[in-house]
C-alpha cells in the first residue's frame, strides 16, 4: 500500500506540470482512449463477479444486486 | 485667425472624443454581447439507444449447490436495451432494462432426484414454504436416483432475472461539473433487489483533471431456496419415515466400508441427521458502497486514473442453495448403492449424498478494491489500454487482476480488439473442499469461488463505427455496431466463454 501511495504521488506530481489544450486532446478523446470498461464489456464483467471472489474497481456491480459474491 | 483656428483644433478634437465615444460604446456592447453568447455543446446529440445481446456459458466439477463436485455447466442469454434521451443541452436521462434467461444443471440440483421422480413431479420442497404437505406424493416402489453430475429436471433449473434501472446527471454550463443519481430494481426467484446512488464529478485544470466522487446502496432480500433434503428433513421433524422420506432407501458406509440400509426408525444419533441445519433468520442482505476515482492527462497521448472502492456488505451473505459435507460426519445417500464407491466421479450416474447443512458465512464482509488504468495512445491505428486492480477483504481474500487491450484501427470504421486479463485470488478463510469441513466451525462454504485459485481470460472484438450514420432503419442511424468473444479458464478446471454484441441507434 506505501508503494502504491508513492507512485500515486509521483504520478501526481509529475502529470501537474502538464496541461493540454482542448485543441491539442483530439488523441485523447478517442473512444478507445476512454478511462472506463466499454459498454459491450458489462455482460463480462458481470459473469466474472459471480466466478470470482473479488469485485468493484471497474464500474460493475461490487456485491450487492444479485447473490453473487 | 487665431480664434477661427482654435474653433476649427476644437471642432476636431470633439470629433475624435465622438469617436473614441462610439468606439469604446461599441467595443463595451460587443464584449457584452461576447460574454452573454457563450456557444455551449449539448452533452448529448440526440436520443441514442443500444440494443444488447450475449450469450454465456460455463462447466467445470466443483458444483458448490452439491457441495463442491458437480456439474457446474450452466448457460445464460441476456437481451438488454439502455435509451438515453437528452432532455435538454445539460441533463440526460437513461433507462436500462434488461432479461437475464439462464439455464444451470448445478442450482437444478437443489433437489437432484427430480429427474428420477422421487418428487413425482410435484412440489421440490426446497423453498421455506411452511404450508407445504407433500405426505405420500411420491410411488413407494419409484426408482430414485440422482447424482451431483446429472442435472435434475427441478423447478430451479431454469430461471429468469429481470432489471432495470433509471438514472439521470446534470452538467453544469462550462461542463466542469457533474451530479448524477439512479435507482435500479431486479428479481429472481430467489432474489430481490432494490438500489440507489449518485455521484459528483468536478474537472478542474483546463478540463486535465477530473476527480468522480459516489456512493450506493443495494437493499436485497432473499426468498431462500433450501435443498431439498435438508429442507424435508425439518419438515418431517427428523423422521425419516415420513414426508419426503417415506418408502426411500438412506444407504450408510460402515467403518468397513461396507454399504447398508440404515435402520430409519433406529438411533437417531446413528443414522442421518443434519442437526447444525436451521432456516435462515435474516432473509436481507444490503451493500454499501463508496467510490474514488481521479482522472489525469499526462500528455497528448496518455492519460491514466486511480480508484478506490470502499465496499461494506451486511445479512445473510450465504448462499442457502449451497451444500456442505462435514468430514467428521458419516456420509449417508439416496439413490443406486452400486455408485457409492465412484460418488466423486462422473461415473456416479444414480446416487445423491445427503447435505449435512449449507453454507455458513459472516453476516458483514468489507471489500475494498483499488487500481488504476492507463492508456496510450501510439499512433491513428494502434493504442494500449491498461487496467490493474488490488483487492482484500475481510475474509481473507486478495487477488490481483491485469488486463490489457490493444484496440486496432483498421480503416476509417473498423476496430479489432484483442485482450488478454490475468487474475490470481488467494481463498477465503471458510473454503474447505467436498467433505472437509468440520461440524463444529462456525463458518464453512465449498464454493469454489471462493477457493484459491488462477484464471487465464482471452478476447477477441470487432467494432464498426460511423459516426455520421448513413446506414439508417426508419428514423434511427446505426451509429456503432460491436461483437465480442472471451476465453475464460480457471486453474481449478471451469471453463467459461462469452459471445456479446450490441448496435447503437442514433435519431436523426
Amino acid at each position: 500500500m506505501k508503494k502504491f501511495g508513492l507512485l500515486v504521488i509521483a504520478i501526481v506530481s509529475l502529470s501537474s506540470c502538464v496541461t493540454v489544450k482542448e485543441y491539442e486532446k483530439v488523441n485523447i478523446n478517442d473512444p478507445d482512449m476512454k478511462l472506463s470498461d466499454y459498454s459491450i464489456d458489462r455482460f463480462k464483467t458481470n459473469a466474472l463477479v459471480y466466478r470470482e471472489a473479488a469485485s468493484g474497481g471497474n464500474g460493475g456491480k461490487t456485491g450487492g444486486g444479485c447473490g453473487c459474491n | 485667425m487665431v480664434e477661427k483656428q482654435v474653433e476649427a483644433v476644437a471642432v476636431i478634437n470633439m470629433k475624435k472624443i465622438g469617436i473614441i465615444i462610439a468606439f469604446i460604446v461599441t467595443s463595451v456592447s460587443f464584449a457584452q454581447q461576447d460574454s452573454t453568447t457563450v456557444y455551449k455543446k449539448r452533452v448529448l446529440e440526440s436520443t441514442e439507444i443500444d440494443f444488447l445481446l450475449s450469450y454465456y456459458s460455463q462447466d467445470g466439477d466443483n458444483a458448490s449447490v452439491t457441495g463442491g463436485i458437480g456439474t457446474e455447466e450452466l448457460t445464460d442469454i441476456t437481451p438488454t436495451i439502455v435509451v438515453s434521451y437528452p432532455l435538454n443541452d445539460d441533463d440526460i436521462l437513461t433507462v436500462d432494462f434488461g432479461i437475464s434467461s439462464y439455464t444451470s444443471a448445478s442450482s437444478s440440483n437443489l433437489n437432484p432426484w427430480d429427474s428420477s421422480g422421487a418428487s413425482n413431479g410435484e412440489d421440490d420442497d426446497d423453498d421455506d414454504d411452511e404450508d407445504d404437505d407433500d405426505d405420500g406424493f411420491r410411488n413407494a416402489d419409484s426408482v430414485i436416483e440422482g447424482s451431483p453430475w446429472v442435472a435434475s429436471s427441478g423447478a430451479s433449473e431454469q430461471d429468469v432475472w429481470v432489471g432495470g434501472s433509471v438514472s439521470y446527471s446534470h452538467s453544469s454550463d462550462d461542463r466542469n461539473f457533474i451530479w448524477s443519481g439512479h435507482v435500479s430494481f431486479s428479481t429472481e426467484y430467489d432474489y430481490t433487489s432494490i438500489g440507489f446512488g449518485g455521484a459528483v464529478t468536478k474537472l478542474f485544470n483546463e478540463k486535465n483533471t477530473e476527480i468522480s466522487i459516489g456512493a450506493q446502496a443495494y437493499i436485497d432480500t432473499w426468498n431462500p431456496q433450501y435443498p431439498t433434503e435438508l429442507d424435508s428433513y425439518l419438515e418431517a421433524e427428523g423422521d425419516l419415515n415420513d414426508g419426503f422420506f417415506s418408502g426411500v432407501t438412506i444407504w450408510g458406509v460402515n467403518d468397513a466400508d461396507e454399504i447398508y440400509a440404515i435402520d430409519k426408525s433406529g438411533d437417531p444419533l446413528t443414522n442421518w441427521a443434519p442437526e447444525n441445519f436451521s432456516l435462515i433468520s435474516d432473509k436481507g442482505r444490503n451493500s454499501y458502497s463508496t467510490t474514488i476515482n481521479f482522472s489525469q492527462i499526462l500528455s497528448k497521448k496518455a492519460q491514466f486514473s486511480l480508484f478506490l472502492d470502499v465496499v461494506y456488505q451486511q445479512g445473510w451473505l450465504a448462499n442457502p442453495m449451497q451444500r456442505v459435507y462435514f468430514a467428521d460426519k458419516n456420509n449417508y445417500y439416496i439413490g443406486n448403492p452400486d455408485d457409492i464407491p465412484v460418488y466423486e466421479t462422473k461415473e456416479n450416474m444414480g446416487v445423491f449424498h445427503l447435505a449435512d447443512d449449507i453454507e455458513r458465512l459472516p453476516d458483514t464482509r468489507f471489500k475494498t478494491p483499488i487500481g488504476f488504468r492507463f492508456n496510450y495512445f501510439i499512433n491513428e491505428f494502434l493504442i494500449i489500454r491498461t487496467y490493474y486492480r488490488y483487492y482484500f477483504d475481510d475474509w481473507g481474500v486478495n487477488s490481483h487482476t491485469a488486463n490489457i487491450e490493444i484496440p486496432i484501427k483498421i480503416g476509417g470504421k473498423f476496430t479489432i480488439y484483442p485482450s488478454y486479463r490475468y487474475y490470481t485470488q488467494t481463498a477465503a478463510d471458510y473454503f474447505a473442499p467436498y467433505n472437509e469441513h468440520l461440524s463444529t466451525s462456525e463458518f464453512y462454504t465449498s464454493d469454489y469461488d471462493l477457493s484459491e485459485f488462477d484464471a487465464n481470460q482471452y478476447g477477441f472484438g470487432v467494432s464498426y463505427t460511423d459516426i455520421f450514420t448513413k446506414a439508417h432503419v426508419w428514423k434511427f442511424g446505426i451509429k456503432n455496431i460491436d461483437l465480442r468473444f472471451h476465453q475464460y479458464d480457471r486453474s481449478n478446471g471451469l471453463s467459461a466463454w462469452i459471445i456479446s454484441g450490441g448496435i447503437k441507434f442514433v435519431m436523426q
